[in-house]
């Protein structure tokens, strides 16, 4: 059964709508990706998943079913702009939030060490937040998002801001989680960590879902435009071969072909074989960054 | 509202908010305050009351021309038994002479009759080398003896000696209240003039703790709320415990943090008053801890109660629709100024507590915790009266608590420049609540 259901969910300020009719499932141990640009409506999505705010229309189901006061206990949260109390130590504030999410305090100081420990910072433990640095803080942020065991588990921008040993430490945990069963609502603008981590997304435009399904068959849906080709020695000729539309010379050897025909492939091959040695040929699969600039029409690294 | 989370809540705040260096060091600095404030009666006493006691003055009395009414004076002054100051016989009217035993400390004056006698009674010079000369009361002690000698010069023997006493003697002049018990004596009058004092003192003890405390925790409360804001662990807060909770579990904490502060203030009041120096000082006062009326105290305590959380309440409120702590003085001024019309009605009003404004003012939500306890201290007041301010209270802190529970949930997710009511009201409207 799914964890998480949003059905035709809507939402208005005002005049302006925020999300409309978004639909999707989270599966228990699934890590569901909420792509989009800034004011696509994806904060706004979490936060009425949070029960922050209402819907106006369509419904939200946890465990099948509605809001109620009983999911503070077994949803956790990462805020985009996460913080914690600058002044008071880590170990008073995590246990503070775990009690809060109804952990008692002997439980909720276990998990916290558990957590420092692995994230190697049991140092930590009496420090405030104010003498760590940014990554650590953050680590800290997501320990407070996890302290207490939660089912549903929405991350918002989890990984911004880490150096890449820090990004790598986090999301070995969040496959962990999910691993464990966690349904966890994923929010990012790093294409690389959904492909990675997701295997069913949504891509949000202007308040709409304009992509949603499984990443494999949204990437059948889009056509293979790019064939990778190395050589041991010098191809002329591939702009000539009907269907390719450009060939770039890549810097560290090689090239980059786009076709606009399947077809094409095959005769690039043929070519570069006649004239050297081929040491890679690919035809590459269109990558979700690709996928995101072609539908919002704009880049968002 | 769950109750453990309120407690957790409750707990949390209370535990911070405590072991922070600003409030340690506020409570010690205003405790120590109080303790100097207390003991600089005791202080001045120590420091000039001892010394002018240690060595009565003396006055060189200089008989010259005047002997007769030297040795009137001289003799005049045994009787009466007073050490304020002693006569020192001179024969000599010789200026340098004198001098010389003002300057090598034998005298602190001299006393000189004039010589003329156009008068029945010569003027009188005092000569010293200090600026003010006498002090007050040995001035006051001797022109009464000089008045004295006077008249025993001019009546002679014209009359008898009881006569002359009965001439000294002041008219007794007694101002009486008609409406007082006729049977009570004197003395009983006495202590309730003492009581009076008393009560007047611990109203405006009561209005500045008042009026300090819901300040400065009401301040505290509103600094958290927009600093968890600022610090955006609002977000994880929110989601964790309802904001009701939240709100009340941090308005209660920080009351606790107030009382403790309080409770603090007043042992440090009564451990000062109970200290052997001030407890003499009191005694001459006429001061009597017992006589402090219950009442005050009682309603005191509830009214302090009631305005604190009314005032706590919109502190929250306005804390939640601030984002950055820098905007925050501002937000408040409203409710500051609010209080500051309680304390300033309140205390402006002790000498005339049964006033039209006072009678109007202690109906008031937001000014009835400093009006009601002049007028109960003070004034006088109906107990109908008294219930009816306290049942005003209550229905405001309802109402006003409600609507701060509403603005503090829309607020708490509203970020950016201070919303206008009327944005607010939409983001109600949008926000559902």
């Amino acid at each position: 059964m799914e964890s998480l259901k949003l059905e035709k969910v809507t939402k208005q300020f005002g005049d302006k709508t925020a999300v409309n009719e978004l639909s999707l499932q989270v599966e228990k141990g699934e890590i569901y990706g909420l792509l989009g640009a800034n004011g696509a409506g994806k904060t706004t999505t979490m936060r009425m998943v949070l029960g922050l705010i209402y819907p106006d229309g369509g419904s939200i189901r946890y465990n099948g079913k509605p809001h109620n006061d009983e999911l503070r206990q077994i949803m956790g949260y990462l805020p985009e702009e996460r913080g914690l109390y600058p002044k008071i130590k880590v170990s008073d504030q995590i246990n503070y939030l775990a009690q809060l999410r109804g952990m008692p305090r002997k439980d909720a100081d276990k998990s916290l060490r558990y957590w420092l420990e692995r994230f190697e910072v049991p140092e930590y433990y009496d420090k405030r937040i104010e003498e760590l640095s940014k990554g650590n803080q953050q680590k800290i942020g997501f320990i407070a998002a996890v302290v207490h065991k939660p089912q549903i588990l929405i991350l918002d921008e989890a990984f911004s801001g880490l150096d890449p040993v820090n990004v790598e430490l986090l999301k070995s945990t969040v496959k962990e989680l999910r691993d464990q069963g966690t349904s966890i609502l994923f929010s990012t603008h790093r294409m690389e960590h959904v492909e990675e981590l997701c295997q069913n997304i949504t891509i949000m435009h202007r308040s709409n879902p304009i992509v949603q399904g499984s990443l494999k068959e949204i990437k059948g849906r889009y056509p293979r435009e790019q064939v990778a080709l190395g050589t041991t020695s010098e191809v002329t000729g591939l702009e000539n071969i009907p269907g390719v539309s450009k060939v770039t010379i890549q810097e560290q050897g090689g090239y980059l072909i786009a076709i606009s025909d399947t077809s094409a492939a095959q005769q690039i091959l043929q070519t570069a074989m006649l004239q050297s040695v081929v040491e890679k040929f690919e035809l590459k699969e269109p990558t979700l960054n690709q996928i995101f600039i072609k539908e919002v029409g704009e880049s968002h690294e | 509202m769950n109750k453990n989370k309120l407690g957790t809540v409750i707990g949390f705040t209370f535990r911070n908010k405590v072991k922070t260096k600003a409030f340690l060091i506020t409570t010690l600095v205003l405790a120590i305050i109080i303790s100097i404030a207390i003991n600089i009666p005791y202080l001045i006493q120590l420091f000039t009351g001892e010394d002018l006691k240690s060595e009565g003055t003396k006055i060189g009395l200089v008989y010259g021309q005047q002997v007769e009414l030297a040795g009137q004076l001289d003799s005049y002054w045994k009787e009466q038994n007073n050490d304020e100051f002693t006569f020192m016989k001179y024969d000599t009217s010789d200026a340098a002479v004198l001098k010389k035993d003002i300057e090598d400390g034998k005298i602190d004056g001299y006393l000189e009759f004039s010589e003329e006698q156009a008068t029945l009674f010569p003027s009188v010079v005092y000569s010293s080398n200090e600026d003010d000369g006498l002090n007050p009361i040995a001035q006051a002690e001797l022109s009464a003896a000089l008045q004295a000698v006077k008249m025993q010069v001019i009546v002679k023997d014209s009359l008898t000696a009881e006569q002359i006493a009965e001439l000294k003697t002041p008219v007794q002049f007694d101002a009486q209240n008609i409406n007082a018990n006729p049977n009570a004596s004197t003395v009983v009058e006495e202590k309730d003039e003492a009581a009076e004092m008393m009560e007047f003192g611990v109203v405006y003890l009561l209005i500045i703790l008042f009026f300090f405390t819901s300040m400065t925790t009401g301040n505290m409360i509103a600094a958290e709320v927009t600093t968890e804001k600022s610090s955006r662990i609002m977000e994880i807060l929110i989601t964790s415990v309802s904001p009701l909770t939240q709100m009340f579990g941090k308005v209660i904490g920080m009351f606790l943090v107030g009382l403790t502060q309080i409770v603090t203030f007043i042992l440090v009041i009564i451990g000062n008053l109970l200290m052997p120096q001030n407890k003499e000082l009191l005694a001459d006062f006429n001061i009597d801890l017992s006589q402090v009326s219950i009442d005050v105290i009682v309603y005191g305590f509830l009214f302090y109660v009631l305005g604190y959380f009314l005032y706590a309440v919109l502190f929250a409120a306005v804390g939640s629709i601030v984002s950055r702590t820098e905007d925050l003085g501002q937000a408040v001024m409203p409710i500051t100024m609010l209080s500051l019309a309680a304390f300033y009605i309140g205390s402006f009003s002790m000498g005339a507590p049964d006033s039209m404004l006072m009678k109007v003012s202690s109906f008031i939500p937001f000014l009835s915790p400093t009006t009601m306890i002049v007028r109960i201290g003070i004034g006088e007041i109906a107990m109908w009266e008294i219930w009816v301010s306290i049942l005003i209270m209550l229905v405001s802190i309802l109402f006003f608590g409600w609507l701060s529970a509403k603005i503090y949930r829309t607020g708490v997710l509203m970020y950016g420049k201070r919303p206008t009511i009327k944005e607010l009201r939409k983001a109600m409207k949008a926000y559902k609540i």
